[in-house]
């Protein structure tokens, strides 16, 4: 059956109603929300999302397009643009035939375009000492101004970049635990006032919380703070609990005794040298009372992120005086080193300075606009911005904690095709990116795709094409033996190798406890040691090359890999995915190879827009110097992370392949369950 | 179950600029028109009836008026944000913000250039504005009322809704430097936090009438006060206070989950008013004068005070409790359970006062930053107005204290910056289009439109038809009376410039504000004014004018910017 003929036209409506607002050049779109408020945006994601689109195909586009981007915090509208440009190639000939070719077109040429074609190219985002180590100041800058010039207006792009720069400086986040922390804890680390200039927009040490003090009292110094998520005041009943009153003189002693417990529990804060009391929830009139009598200040009401954050920023837990006899010592107190009113616009803010026990150093962003809807969007782009950021170091965390399990266990990788393993191998990692260690990430993954394995296993045995072994002894097969000359050929860099399972292994898959195939990218590897023994012995010739490569199992694109932005990538990998097409015989895969690579090319036109020859003058110049071999004529400053175009150009062909094995639009009357797209919506 | 319903789909409108243009002229005629002392008021009702509003302030214009056009929604909500924020100069950020895009739409030019160059003009404007060479810049000085009083007059003349005379403009503008005055601590270096001025609202009475008087007033019905008004104090002969902030009504109302059994021939209730009983005499014993409760008090609590010589009022309110215990320095106490000394407060005197049909305590403090400023006017409406200037004026004069700058009024600042800005991007021109990318006459044209948009700001102050001029050495602006032919000799119509800095002498040259495109530019910069700030000065705040005007810009930018609209239907 043909693919249905308004995907081309569906696809090519959502590209139109995202190009206005594509690059540099574009503008930003204004959405009324049902409630009559404006949201001002330039995001991808956001826009498909206001589009309230009807045709199912055109939804499940969308879908696509949002997943990608809440994956890696970018490309929703390159994602639309891109996939509207292979679809509407794909009109001539069989697209089914086409989407069949599809995954050996991954394979054997998209792969190495990337790998061997675009590896000279890249630049790396680290200073010489590699992945782990801190990003530079100057490449996060220019990644940071390369992803804002897509979504903010030319006025406030250099403005926000900076106050980017600052806050990530400043915070200690251009290393992985900080960013990650900073990344998770956005929403609580940054305040917004409206009706004042961008200019006004600062950086402020400590942390802001969005609630004013019940009770103030002035202090200068350092002091202590407790956290507590309980109302300091004891109750005479509680739920399920029934207090008999014998006698009047009982109750009235009773309430006195409250009163008195509250002054007492006070009291031996106050002594400990507690100044200031942060609670979870509302406090009792009394509890105020004899704070402000004995001097102590109280914050009160605070969400429950924002309990997460400071027992997070300082390391301490909720305090709780029911247990303890009042004499104990108060161990769980954060130092503090100020706090103070802080009045922006007509909001009160508590601001206080934590000093930190981690890696993080608590830091405040207070965005400055003339309306809250351009905070909005500026807080949602520099959110989105850590996110991508995120994405560099996410991987190397993952490298890292896979190498000192590649010691014991055995390095081998499964890669799996199935669109599904994707998704929900980038989806689970999401989850649990922003707040938990990379090891919990691990484990999930781990967990995930442990079910998933024997699928993979018989996706592998069934797949007649798989790339046959190369003369290098053992199962291991010429992919790996291949990127090891790039590795020699790139230098120091330390070099990931993709590693396909070699046909023989079969069996022991099924004795895999896991097999995390996170593509192209982030591989994690465990195994059982049947498997490594297994494996060991074809694995010793290897041994020298790992040697190079540090020991990593690994990937096409090493982390931090960087390109500057403006439509470089697009036109590399049309000309590596063109020149490695050449060298595959199948006629299929050429065709779709012509297919994605001149869909390439309409990022680049779109780019580029209305301005006359801009595009044909920028083609020609880029591919006259890769003929030559000479190094790219750049005169952009921008960066960007070669990880996530790679990722959006794979998740552009899955969707692909998914849109055109649709044969049948069933429609049911009861809403389907959904709990994957739920999860990631809720994630942003 | 909730009927489930299709989400309709949404909305899309692209180049939603060219969809404003009628809306948008409709909202400039409509802020012009109000502008400045001689503005036109707008009366704002709805027509079921009920309460009519005559203004020709931004904030109630813009706060009532319903736009139902997305772009200009968030222009309105950019101004509403910038007066929420400094009170002043909503109708100046407005009118520009209006007239940058209408000027700027016009030109068809790439609207990213417009951006970059628009901006890099504000921040000529800026730097000028905040540098010493600023000829439009007044510094204030507060050991000198004269020009305190020149922007309180200013900010009162430029809001005729409050239908006020000269008598009655200087009256105001005296009693509100005075109560800014009192809220401004005697001792800083303790506390330095400004005191604060509550209004008390007296309508139907005649302007004059208003008065400022330190300390605070609680109104209170009549018959609470028995005749001598007399208060107990205490021996060192000041009124001891305690302040309530806990109900003292007797009831029992504990939010606690769970349940209370109580026995038979148990009362609570009378358990509860023991305590408050006993409290009562604990305050007798601590020769308290006065009891101020937030909430309700027990009639027989009061009884037994009032027995006792002790003043009690209660349902004061939340608004009052922080100005209440800055007056009296007192706690406000959450418990009957327990009193502690330390939580009293204490005042240098009670009194019983009454203005027109209203009764009040007034509590007069040794030494504080709260003062009461009673407000009168004859009506409901135009009450409501004064009290949106008198409020502006107190802001400004707060702002001034921080910043002491004063901008020149009457339109001299925007001709003023108009023609700084056109004498410097002429020698500019150059070398700055080359910095953002753009040609020269594209430069030359946002740059002309950039003025135009400033110098019809100072436009709208005319409003009969009456010429507006500009003349060549200070780049001032000067209304000519309407009535006069325009050929006629502009000295011996002109006195003053719209500020009142400047006298009209012959030797200046003027030209016209209105058709302006392509005028030359002035040889040097302007001047700074030749005359020294005298007392009838129209004056701007500072803070205001210079955040209204980034913020005009802004929006204007950020209006430009947008590519399409997406409106979600449902």
């Amino acid at each position: 059956m043909a693919s249905r003929p308004g995907l081309q036209q569906e696809a090519a409506a959502l590209a139109g109603a995202v190009r206005g607002a594509l690059g540099p050049r574009g503008g930003r779109a204004l959405l009324v929300r049902p409630d009559g408020r404006a949201l001002l945006t330039r995001d991808g994601r956001r826009l498909l999302e206001a589009l309230g689109l009807q045709p199912p195909t055109a939804r499940v586009m969308a879908a696509c397009a949002c997943r990608h981007q809440s994956a890696t915090g970018d490309g929703a509208k390159t994602f639309v643009l891109l996939l509207a440009a292979v679809l509407g190639a794909m009109r001539e000939g069989s697209p089914r035939r086409a989407a069949r070719a599809l995954p050996a077109f991954e394979r054997r040429v998209l792969e190495r375009a990337v790998a061997r074609g675009l590896r000279p190219h890249l630049r790396s985002a680290f200073p010489a000492g590699g992945p782990g180590e801190e990003l530079e100041a100057a490449a996060l800058e220019a990644l940071l101004e390369a992803y804002l010039r897509g979504r903010l207006g030319p006025g406030e792009r250099r403005a926000v970049t900076l106050l980017g720069c600052e806050l990530c400086a400043r915070c200690g986040a251009r290393r992985p635990p900080a960013l990650r922390l900073l990344c998770g804890r956005f929403a609580q680390l940054h305040a917004a006032a409206a009706g004042l200039p961008l200019a006004r927009s600062r950086v402020l040490p400590g942390v802001l919380l969005r609630r004013d003090f019940a009770a103030y009292c002035p202090a200068g110094g350092r002091l202590r703070a407790v956290l507590v998520t309980r109302c300091l005041r004891p109750v005479l009943t509680g739920p399920g609990v029934e207090c008999a009153v014998r006698s009047e003189r009982q109750h009235r002693a009773a309430l006195r005794w409250c009163g008195g417990r509250t002054e007492a529990v006070m009291e031996h804060l106050r002594s400990g040298g507690v100044r200031l009391l942060l609670s979870g929830v509302k406090q009792h009139e009394e509890v105020i009372f004899y704070a402000k009598l004995h001097g102590v200040s109280v914050v009160e009401c605070l969400s429950s992120e924002e309990v997460a954050l400071i027992s997070e920023i300082a390391g301490i837990s909720p305090y709780d005086p029911a247990g303890d006899s009042v004499q104990g010592e108060i161990a769980e107190a954060a130092v503090v080193t100020f706090c103070q009113p802080l009045l922006l616009g007509s909001q009160r803010y508590v601001h206080i300075g934590f000093s930190s026990a981690g890696a993080f150093q608590p830091h405040c962003l207070v965005l400055c606009a003339p309306v809250d809807a351009i905070n909005e969007q500026h807080a949602a782009t520099l959110h989105g911005a850590f996110t991508m950021l995120l994405q560099l170091f996410r991987a190397v965390d993952q490298e890292c904690g896979a190498e000192g399990e590649s010691q014991n266990s055995a390095s081998g990788v499964g890669s799996g095709y199935s669109p599904a393993t994707e998704t929900r191998v980038v989806t689970e990692s999401i989850a649990c990116g922003s707040s938990q260690v990379s090891e919990h990430q691990l484990g999930a993954c781990r967990g995930e795709t442990a079910a998933q394995s024997s699928d993979l296993a018989l996706q592998e045995s069934e797949r007649p094409d798989g790339t046959p072994p190369a003369s290098a002894p053992g199962p291991h097969s010429k992919e790996l033996s291949v990127c090891t000359d790039g590795a020699d050929s790139a230098g120091t860099h330390k070099l990931p190798a993709l590693c396909e399972c070699p046909d023989g292994m079969n069996e022991s898959h099924r004795r895999q406890q896991a097999v995390c195939s996170h593509r192209n990218y982030c591989t994690a590897v465990a195994s059982t040691a049947t498997l490594c023994e297994h494996l060991g012995v074809g694995k010793g010739p290897e041994k020298a090359g790992y040697g190079v490569t540090q020991s990593c199992p690994s990937s096409i694109l090493e982390a931090g890999s960087v390109l500057p932005v403006g439509g470089y990538f697009e036109i590399l990998l049309h000309y590596y995915i063109q020149h490695y097409a050449k060298q595959v015989q199948q006629s299929a895969v050429t065709v779709i190879s012509n297919v994605v690579a001149d869909a390439l090319l309409s990022i680049p036109k779109a780019l580029y827009g209305t301005e006359r020859n801009g595009f044909t003058k920028f083609y020609l110049e880029t591919t006259e110097a890769l003929r030559k071999n000479q190094p790219l004529p750049v005169n952009e400053k921008g960066l960007e992370s070669v990880y996530c175009k790679y990722q959006l150009v794979t998740s552009v062909l899955h969707c692909v392949t998914e849109l055109l094995n649709i044969d049948l639009i069933i429609g049911v009357k009861r809403p389907l369950q959904k709990t994957e797209d739920k999860d990631s919506d809720d994630d942003f | 179950m909730s009927r489930l319903e299709a989400k309709k789909p949404s909305l899309f409108i692209s180049e939603p600029l060219t969809t404003v243009s009628q809306p948008l002229s409709l909202l400039i005629a409509i802020l012009k028109s109000c502008y400045g002392p001689a503005g036109r008021l707008k009366q704002l009702h709805n027509g079921v009836g009920g309460y009519v509003c005559l203004t020709s302030q931004s904030s109630a214009i813009l706060g009532h008026l319903s736009v139902s056009h997305p772009v200009l929604k968030v222009l309105t909500a950019s101004v509403q944000n910038h007066v929420s924020r400094f009170s002043d100069c909503g109708l100046f950020t407005a009118i520009l913000c209006c007239s940058l895009i209408e000027n700027f739409k016009n030109l068809n030019i790439a609207s990213c250039t417009i951006i970059k160059i628009s901006k890099h003009l504000l921040s000529l404007c800026t730097d000028y504005l905040k540098s010493k060479a600023c000829g439009c810049q007044v510094s204030v000085d507060f050991s000198n009322l004269e020009t305190l009083l020149c922007l309180v007059r200013s900010i009162l003349t430029s809001k005729p809704a409050c239908m006020l005379n000269k008598t009655e403009v200087d009256c105001l503008a005296v009693l509100i430097v005075k109560a800014f005055m009192y809220t401004v601590p005697c001792h800083p270096e303790t506390k330095p936090v400004l005191g604060k001025c509550v209004t008390v609202p007296l309508k139907g009475k005649r302007v004059l009438d208003s008065t400022v008087i330190p300390g605070l007033l609680i109104e209170t019905p009549e018959i609470q006060f028995a005749k001598p008004f007399s208060v107990k104090r205490t021996s060192s002969d000041a009124v001891k206070v305690v302040v309530f902030c806990v109900s003292m009504s007797g009831d029992l109302f504990d939010p606690e989950e769970g349940t209370v059994t109580v026995h038979h021939k148990i009362s609570l209730e009378m358990s509860e008013l023991d305590q408050l009983l006993n409290v009562g005499k604990q305050l007798v014993n601590d020769e308290v004068g006065l009891v101020v409760c937030q909430k309700v008090i027990h009639p027989s609590l009061k009884q037994y005070l009032k027995d006792n010589h002790i003043i009690a009022v209660d349902r004061a309110g939340l608004s009052v409790m922080e100005p209440l215990s800055q007056v009296t320095g007192s706690k406000p106490i959450a418990s009957i359970y327990s009193l502690s000394p330390s939580c009293y407060g204490s005042l240098k005197d009670v009194r019983a006062e009454s203005f027109a049909s209203k009764h009040f305590v007034h509590l007069i403090p040794n030494d504080t930053t709260v003062c009461s400023l009673i407000l009168c006017n004859r009506n409901e409406t135009t009450w409501d107005e004064l009290k949106r200037a008198c409020e502006t004026a107190e802001h400004v004069l707060q702002l001034t204290l921080k910043e002491p700058l004063a901008l020149l009024g009457g339109g001299c600042t925007e001709t003023h910056l108009a023609s700084y800005l056109r004498q410097k991007t002429c020698c500019l021109s150059t070398s700055s289009s080359k910095d953002v990318e753009c040609s020269p006459t594209q430069y030359q044209l946002i740059t002309d439109a950039f003025c135009h948009s400033l110098e019809s700001v100072a436009c709208s102050l005319s409003h009969d038809g009456g010429e507006i001029l500009t003349d060549m050495a200070y780049g001032h602006c000067w209304l000519v009376p309407s009535g006069f032919p325009s050929a006629s000799n502009w000295s011996d119509l002109l006195s003053k410039c719209g500020c009142g800095i400047n006298s009209s002498t012959k030797d200046l040259n003027w030209r016209h504000l209105q058709p302006l495109f392509g005028s030359s530019p002035i040889e040097s910069c302007p001047k700074e004014p030749s005359g020294k700030v005298t007392d009838f000065m129209t004056l701007d705040c500072f803070a205001a004018k210079y955040n209204g005007l980034q913020v005009a810009v802004e929006t204007a930018n950020l209006i430009l910017d947008l590519s399409c609209v997406i409106e979600d239907q449902n």
